[in-house]
């Protein structure tokens, strides 16, 4: 007898609490979510510069804010600096070895910027272009996809090869079939990580190379079928990988088959359709924290791998945000702006801001002021 | 500096065909956590939902590589998630550029393979049939409209070549360009194209990877490795009765990936291949693969590589005494490998074909007469796809323009076309999985055959 009663509080205090929370979410979902907390600031609005703002060309590849303030733009025609708010074009006619300029990165205790073009990888110094092809150094090869600066080297992700530059002698090395576990040369894009380096094989997956031992090690699609993801969550969503990046020890991939994040132990995979991913076709991720900025041939993706903001163009013409946080339905807010274009090919983010690399001109993203704290917040 | 370089340019151009190319390794790795895929009885009906249901097929548009339904990769599970339901559009802009200031002609280009490597051959007739479908555009042209120009740059075995060459059409603003046979540098050239955002049509690269990639800006119109090796599964497995192959192929990527859907294939029919025996490109002597597969005694070898390989091994293999039935790809009816082998070892050889060149349709046989007009002598599959393929993008830049982004849409609206080599129809990776045939080489010639049929399946569902 004293056991059932104890069972019939213990149930009844469970209906109690069920009911009080189901009553909080019903509170919680009839209340406007605009003012719940977000793991990314939210923009509230674009500043876009195209062709009649300046812009030599309708695409732009890459776009990064060097250490010295001035904004740089790579472009299909030419390499962009931003000073006095004027856009400075650097191209063939400069010393620069092809027009395209694909990546960049700044090498931040010299402030020397590297340049890598469809030909030829070039070294932007106090106004003095230095170039490296092929034939004349120990380049791969000439078109580069992904470069990187980790202490004193420089990593180039080429068509036929990894290469890295020894910035202070000099010497080259190369990465390729002959001397890692790659099977093709195909190296998509570099990513210095504290003690290793990443490296995105186009078809190879991702090859995690530890600097001090020297050792290679494959991250690959499980399944190995191109048609299908048979199950998710289990390894690199594909083999195919178009873009890296990595921050606090959160490994991304971006592939035109969905995205993956690795945090060193589990792999969490997603795709359009089956989860807030705009696109499976991922061009760039810029990570930020523990963020990931996703531009994809459809918009743009913000996630900490729960939470997502999406920024694209509805079918009316108009720019949209989708908000959707975990167990709730996903909130839509029309802006007053919108990106020049929904193919974004590069990404730059910090805390104040954030810039867009499109097809057709560069964009720039003011964020909203963060919402008031709530309560809770307070208590804390 | 420059005479290092004109000494360093210099070896490249003397460097044998294949100097830098691929070669195969160990694989050493440990890490990586792959899914087996298990060996189902054969007749197993698949549980998964039949692509032919989805609804942007209708109940008839072709999916994903027209896999025979007892091929299908892990049949007994639903899969998390299915690709190329739908062919991906380009979702950027440009459809509304103007053209290039001062055209004067319309430019095409032809990546072809290195004048001196295994493809040269195939590459000079893939090369005289686009020719010939530019000059009979230019022919037809009207007053006033702008000639077709074929801008022709060939491949060198430095890795990544390819890459450059892709780069150095759009610099020329081709609006398009055609190529490649060797599947490295094809995959290569295509990581370009979409950053350039210009069309590639491929006419003659097997490789079944390539048109996995999902970049919009690839059409194929060669039946790949994939159709020839679930061709030649269905015929050695189900309507043969084969179950001890042999898989002897080149220690290359043509060979790996090439042989891929075979084998796969073979091992979801109930039947994995006894053994995958390697060798390398150049070799001629095999003495320790004929060994091996001697005491295999398989019923079947298959070979997967070019004649100068397959022809001295399938010699080598008969002398020491294997009687296994010899099949392949397309490249055993090759001449050079019944040459290299000899009429009595090539005799009942089996080959995947695209199609019968021997057929007397008359698209075919006034191409053959045209082909044969402008160059005296007779094409081949090559010319053939090359023709088409140039075809294909001709008819795409009439639509279209000057306009790299509208010859894009053109070129992968395509789901089906009638070319001089035949019916072709595309799925959603703009592959042609148009039905093949297979050859036979009997009494001194090929024979050609259709496709076997599928055979009812032993097992119903549950």
């Amino acid at each position: 007898m004293k056991t059932t009663l104890n069972s019939l509080t213990l149930a009844a205090g469970m209906v109690l609490l069920f009911s009080l929370a189901g009553a909080t979410g019903v509170r919680a979902a009839e209340t406007a979510t605009n003012d719940l907390p977000l793991p990314f600031p939210l923009i509230d609005r674009f500043e876009n510069f195209q062709i009649k703002d300046g812009l030599p060309t309708h695409k732009a590849h890459c776009v990064l804010r060097a250490s010295d303030g001035k904004l740089w733009v790579g472009t299909y025609n030419g390499a962009l600096v931003r000073e006095d708010g004027k856009f400075r074009r650097i191209g063939v006619e400069d010393g620069l070895s092809h027009k395209m300029v694909l990546c960049m990165v700044e090498d931040k205790r010299t402030g020397d910027m590297w340049i890598g073009t469809m030909r030829g990888l070039n070294r932007y110094s106090a106004g003095h272009i230095t170039t490296y092809l092929q034939t004349t150094s120990g380049l791969p090869n000439n078109v580069i996809y992904g470069l990187d600066i980790m202490d004193d080297t420089l990593w180039v992700a080429t068509a036929a090869g990894l290469g890295s530059l020894n910035l202070k002698t000099g010497e080259w090395a190369i990465y390729d079939q002959s001397n890692t576990v790659m099977h093709e040369p195909w190296v998509y894009a570099v990513k210095g990580a504290k003690d290793r380096i990443f490296v995105g094989v186009w078809g190879g997956g991702i090859l995690e190379y530890e600097l001090s031992n020297k050792i290679f090690k494959e991250h690959r699609d499980p399944d190995r079928d191109f048609h299908y993801e048979l199950v998710h969550d289990a390894g690199p969503v594909s083999d195919i990988t178009s873009w890296i990046a990595w921050e606090d020890d959160i490994l991304w991939q971006g592939t035109y088959f969905g995205m993956s994040r690795y945090d060193g132990s589990r792999w969490r995979t997603w795709q359009e359709k089956k989860s807030p991913l705009i696109s499976n076709f991922v061009n760039f991720i810029w990570p930020h924290g523990r963020v990931a900025w996703v531009g994809t041939d459809r918009g743009i993706s913000v996630t900490d791998g729960n939470t997502w903001a999406t920024y694209r163009t509805n079918e009316k013409g108009e720019g949209i945000v989708e908000i959707a946080r975990p167990g709730r339905p996903v909130e839509t807010r029309t802006m007053s702006t919108k990106l020049p274009n929904d193919f974004v090919l590069g990404i730059w983010v910090d805390d104040q801001e954030a810039w867009f690399a499109t097809s057709d001109g560069l964009s720039h993203a003011i964020f909203a002021a963060p919402p008031k704290p709530t309560k809770v917040a307070d208590a804390k | 500096m420059k005479k290092l370089f004109l000494v360093l340019t210099g070896l490249l151009v003397l460097a044998p065909a294949g100097w830098c190319a691929y070669e195969e390794k160990e694989d050493t790795t440990p890490s990586t956590n792959f899914i087996a895929e298990p060996v189902l009885p054969p007749g197993t009906r698949p549980a998964q939902k039949s692509e032919g249901d989805y609804p942007f097929y209708g109940g008839n548009y072709p999916f994903y590589g027209n896999v025979p339904e007892e091929m299908l990769p892990y049949r007994n599970i639903e899969p998390y998630y299915r690709y190329w339901l739908t062919r991906l559009p380009f979702y950027g802009p440009g459809r509304d550029y103007p053209a290039p200031p001062d055209l004067k002609t319309l430019r095409v280009g032809l990546l072809s393979p290195p004048p001196y490597g295994p493809e040269a051959v195939r590459g000079e007739m893939s090369k005289k049939g686009v020719m010939l479908a530019i000059e009979e555009a230019n022919a037809a042209r009207l007053p006033g409209e702008l000639p077709f120009e074929l801008i022709e740059k060939a491949d060198s075995p430095q890795w990544g070549s390819a890459a450059n060459i892709a780069i150095e059409f759009a610099d020329t603003n081709a609006l398009a360009f055609i190529g490649t046979i060797d599947g490295d540098a094809t995959h290569v050239a295509l990581r370009t194209v979409l950053k350039t955002e210009m069309f590639m049509v491929n006419c003659s690269d097997p490789d079944p990877s390539l048109t996995e990639t999902q970049i919009p800006w690839l059409l194929r119109d060669f039946p790949d490795n994939r159709q020839q090796g679930y061709l030649l599964a269905r015929l050695m497995v189900e309507e043969r009765g084969l179950t001890k192959i042999v898989v002897f192929r080149g220690n290359s990527r043509p060979g790996r990936m090439g042989v891929r859907p075979f084998v796969d294939a073979v091992r979801r029919l109930g039947h994995p291949v006894l053994q995958e025996i390697n060798f390398k490109d150049g070799d001629r002597t095999f003495d320790t693969q004929v060994a091996v597969i001697k005491q295999a005694n398989p019923e079947a070898v298959v070979f997967w590589g070019n004649p100068a390989e397959t022809g001295p091994a399938a010699a080598q293999l008969r002398a020491a005494g294997v009687k296994a039935a010899f099949y392949g790809f397309d490249r055993l009816v090759d001449p050079d490998f019944v040459k290299l082998a000899g009429p009595a070892v090539a005799e009942g050889t089996t080959a995947a074909y695209p199609f019968d060149p021997e057929k007397t349709d008359p698209s075919w046989t006034n191409f053959v007469a045209r082909f044969q007009k402008r160059y005296g002598m007779k094409p081949d599959i090559y010319a053939g796809y090359a023709y088409d393929g140039a075809q294909m993008l001709i008819d795409a830049i009439k639509k279209a323009g000057p306009n790299r982004y509208r010859i894009q849409d053109q070129m992968r609206a395509i789901n089906e076309y009638n070319g001089v080599c035949g019916y072709m129809r595309f799925d959603g990776r703009s592959d042609n999985i148009a039905p093949i045939v297979y050859a036979e080489y009997r009494q001194g010639c090929w024979h050609y055959f259709p496709p076997p049929k599928a055979k009812p399946p032993q097992t119903a569902a549950k």
